[in-house]
């Protein structure tokens, strides 16, 4: 099977370019297998990766120009060749690593902890059940950056936009019964950038690996500040 | 670790946008239209009504293949604007948030405002 792989080496190269490789298709192979691959035919080549399995979020690229965990999808339902890049719209440090930086910023700045201001129970704090289904969908988010890095919005404003992965967090703690800082979170995604840049494009939903829907928990958090708002 | 200088990937042209992207694009194209469109229509609606000459004339003018196919677009154009404006409101109230039922409001938009802009070219 062909792969034209994207190629970078701030050492050597003033600028990026694809590069073929050949790789045999074995039974069950993945994407990141193909990859591992090729490094072991070129041992120049860099990319990410770590638990193979759709857990640790390490080795999303962007293959045939849709963003994918590389470990999680089947090369046969790739079109050969298959053109593997790196996430777009950020920078690149080599080949298919990217710099997330912003990403993780981003995600740190609506504060993903619970916040509880009463004093603490001396053992855990309890959550009915139904109050722990809310978090369905949200919590099992693995940070891989298939969305954002897919989002317009964040293409343009990654500095100012918190992108899908941030808001789909934000609304994780906003949703969850434990938390007591609602009106501050809220008041912290007021403004036209950090939520309200989402024009309801849905390439987040469309790329999440883990089939979640950051579309869906941005509108729960406008409709929650229209609440508060009256 | 410093990555100034660095290259970044985005490519629109190698990037797969999925229906429901194409569709919000022309949500956008659609609205810029419209707008460019105003001051021809107004002009031809202050044409028409300037008397029987001026009716006369806008008759002409409209009886151009070009400025029809024209006014096919602008209505193509407010027909996209409306039905997606539509699909976008009711994602707004939860209503066809999930992937599988976006994607196909998506495509009904982008079938439906042609079709209908085809009908109603046809009917005036």
């Amino acid at each position: 099977m062909k792969f034209f792989v994207y190629r970078y080496n701030p050492d050597v190269d003033t600028a990026p370019h694809m590069q073929e490789y050949d790789v045999e298709v074995t039974r069950g192979m993945m994407l990141r297998d193909a990859l591992m691959e090729i490094k072991r035919q070129d041992e120049s080549f860099a990319f990410r990766h770590s638990c193979g399995e759709g857990v640790c979020g390490s080795d999303a690229v962007n293959a045939n120009g849709k963003n994918m965990l590389g470990c999680t999808t089947p090369v046969v339902e790739l079109k050969e060749p298959v053109n593997v890049r790196p996430l777009p719209g950020r920078p690149v440090i080599r080949d298919l690593v990217v710099d997330m930086s912003q990403f993780y910023q981003q995600y740190r700045a609506v504060k993903p902890y619970l916040i509880h201001k009463d004093p603490l129970p001396e053992q855990e704090i309890l959550q009915s059940p139904e109050d722990r289904d809310k978090l369905d969908g949200l919590y099992e988010c693995i940070m891989c950056g298939c969305c954002s890095t897919s989002c317009p919005s964040f293409w343009w404003n990654p500095d100012k936009f918190h992108g899908p992965q941030a808001l789909l967090q934000a609304w994780r703690f906003l949703a969850d019964s434990r938390d007591q800082a609602t009106e501050e979170r809220l008041d912290d995604l007021e403004g036209p950038y950090k939520l309200f840049r989402c024009h309801t494009i849905m390439n987040c939903v469309e790329s999440c690996p883990k089939s979640l829907n950051p579309t869906k928990a941005i509108g729960k958090i406008k409709e929650l500040m229209l609440k508060h708002s009256i | 670790m410093t990555t100034k200088n660095r290259p970044v990937y985005l490519d629109l042209k190698q990037f797969r946008f999925p229906i429901a992207a194409i569709m919000s694009v022309g949500h956008r194209a659609s609205g810029v239209l419209m707008i460019l469109a105003i001051p021809f229509l107004a002009y031809i609606l202050d044409l028409s009504l300037a008397g029987p000459d001026g009716f006369a004339a806008v008759k002409t003018i409209l009886d151009s293949l070009f400025i029809k196919l024209v006014l096919f677009v602008v209505l193509w154009a407010m027909l996209h604007h409306l039905l997606a404006g539509i699909r976008f409101l009711l994602i707004d109230f939860h209503m066809g948030v999930e992937k599988e039922i976006a994607t196909k409001s998506a495509q009904a938009v982008m079938v439906a405002a042609p079709v209908l802009a085809v009908l109603i070219g046809l009917i005036l």
